[in-house]
């Protein structure tokens, strides 16, 4: 894709008059919905919506309400999908305030029928575009993020957010992968980054695939992205806190840095 | 280093697949942190990280002998903190032990750290988890230290390099 036609490029988002082009001197991006939760790990966050607001950068916004949850019904054959496990066999009912569809999908992934899902289950169920498994890093983010009881498993409820929650970084992911390969390059993701109304350069993109990327192909697929962008989310959070002038740079002690990213780093977690 | 027989059988010990390689599974199933709980898979993850030189995600003999040496100095280490030889260490200890490495931190930086490893939620940090701590904690350190040019213990930093900082790290 070419840069040249970037405005063209965003006709589809009807704000894209308001874009602001990178390169501002103090406006750093943040991702367009909620509001930052300071002090908390912020991983409760929704993927981006169909409406991106290029305006004031610290404006409230929820999820658009274009972003209708995905349906259920139709089984997803694509990335980001839990691979098919219902055979059509008769199962126990769902329980109330749970879709048949929903408790299909959930009974087909919780394999020892625990009425719980393990991470390793999780693990096991979701699958890439390209058919490759999912990192596990990325299925104990997401159980860490739904798993309401800290339980460390999800049961059916919390499994329900976090269907929806993974099918909406699809939809989302899917945009971004104009070629549809199943996995994005660079120039995409700086295109997604950019979108998310992030500030950053396009070597930031090169770098962020370089550390994801796994079969050193310079793209990335499904499940690094939703860990990328969450990482990306929260850093952006963390960072924000400290730079109450909204200058883009912060001074920062050694302890205060050691307290900021101690935690949700890349660090123990194998490529 | 110790004699390459002895770490022989040991290895194999741990190789129970017969592989020729150990696994992070095995890995973890051979760690012990003495106080019966299962090693840390973070700290196993990280272990295998640092040694695994030819990136097979496995450890081979060659790695072994390193991983051990390692492994053995970490315990000779907290060995030395852990005065009741509970297996773990708390707070005081933990501060006592960073602050011989050369850390200077607060009392109340203390308490995050031991909050952050304490995976038994007893407010003490056993064997696995100490090492975690103490290679994050380098980590962390040596990625400030690269910022701070001046060594005055300030960094001034711009949204877009703490983040280049932040996505680099790994161990």
């Amino acid at each position: 894709m070419s840069w040249g036609g970037q405005q063209h490029s965003y006709g589809g988002y009807n704000q894209a008059s308001q874009y602001q082009p990178y390169g501002q001197p103090t406006a750093y991006g943040q991702p367009n919905y909620g509001q930052p939760q300071y002090g908390q790990p912020h991983y409760g966050q929704q993927p981006p919506s169909n409406q991106y607001n290029y305006g004031n950068p610290y404006q409230q916004q929820g999820p658009g309400p274009g972003t209708a949850p995905p349906g259920y019904g139709g089984a997803p054959n694509m990335g980001g999908s839990f691979a098919s496990g219902g055979y059509g066999s008769f199962q126990s009912p769902a329980p109330p305030g749970v879709s048949p569809e929903l408790w299909d999908w959930f009974q087909a992934v919780d394999q020892d029928k625990s009425g719980k899902i393990t991470c390793q289950e999780l693990q096991q169920a979701l699958m890439n575009g390209n058919w490759s498994p999912f990192n596990a890093e990325t299925c104990r983010l997401m159980i860490g993020m739904f798993d309401k009881d800290r339980s460390g498993t999800i049961d059916v409820h919390e499994f329900a957010a976090l269907w929806r929650y993974i099918q909406d970084w699809k939809n989302c992911f899917d945009r971004f992968d104009t070629d549809r390969s199943g996995n994005i390059d660079a120039n995409e993701l700086g295109h997604a980054f950019r979108t998310f109304g992030y500030n950053l350069s396009q070597q930031f993109s090169q770098l962020v695939v370089q550390v994801f990327d796994r079969r050193g192909i310079g793209r990335i697929n499904f499940d690094d992205f939703i860990q990328a962008c969450v990482m990306l989310k929260t850093f952006t959070d963390k960072f924000r806190v400290k730079d109450s002038q909204q200058q883009g740079i912060i001074s920062i002690s050694y302890e205060e840095f050691l307290e900021m990213v101690l935690d949700n780093t890349l660090l123990g977690v194998q490529k | 280093m110790a004699d390459p027989n002895f770490l022989a059988g040991i290895f194999q010990r741990i190789d129970k697949d017969r592989s020729g390689s150990i696994s992070a599974h095995e890995l973890q199933e051979a760690l012990s942190n003495g106080t019966w709980t299962p090693f840390n898979p973070e700290t196993v993850r990280m272990m295998i990280g640092m040694f695994d030189r030819d990136n097979s995600g496995t450890i081979n003999f060659q790695e072994f002998q390193a991983l051990w040496k390692y492994v053995t100095d970490w315990q000779n280490c907290f060995r030395s903190y852990d005065r009741d030889g509970s297996g773990s260490i708390d707070k005081n200890e933990l501060k006592m032990a960073l602050t011989r490495f050369g850390y200077r931190l607060s009392d109340r930086f203390y308490e995050v750290l031991v909050k952050k490893f304490d995976r038994q939620g007893k407010g003490v940090v056993a064997f696995d988890d100490f090492i975690q701590c103490c290679v994050v904690l380098q980590t962390l350190t040596s990625a400030f230290r690269m910022h701070d040019t001046d060594q005055d213990g300030w960094i001034r930093i711009s949204y877009e390099q703490f983040l280049t900082l932040v996505f680099s790290l790994r161990s």
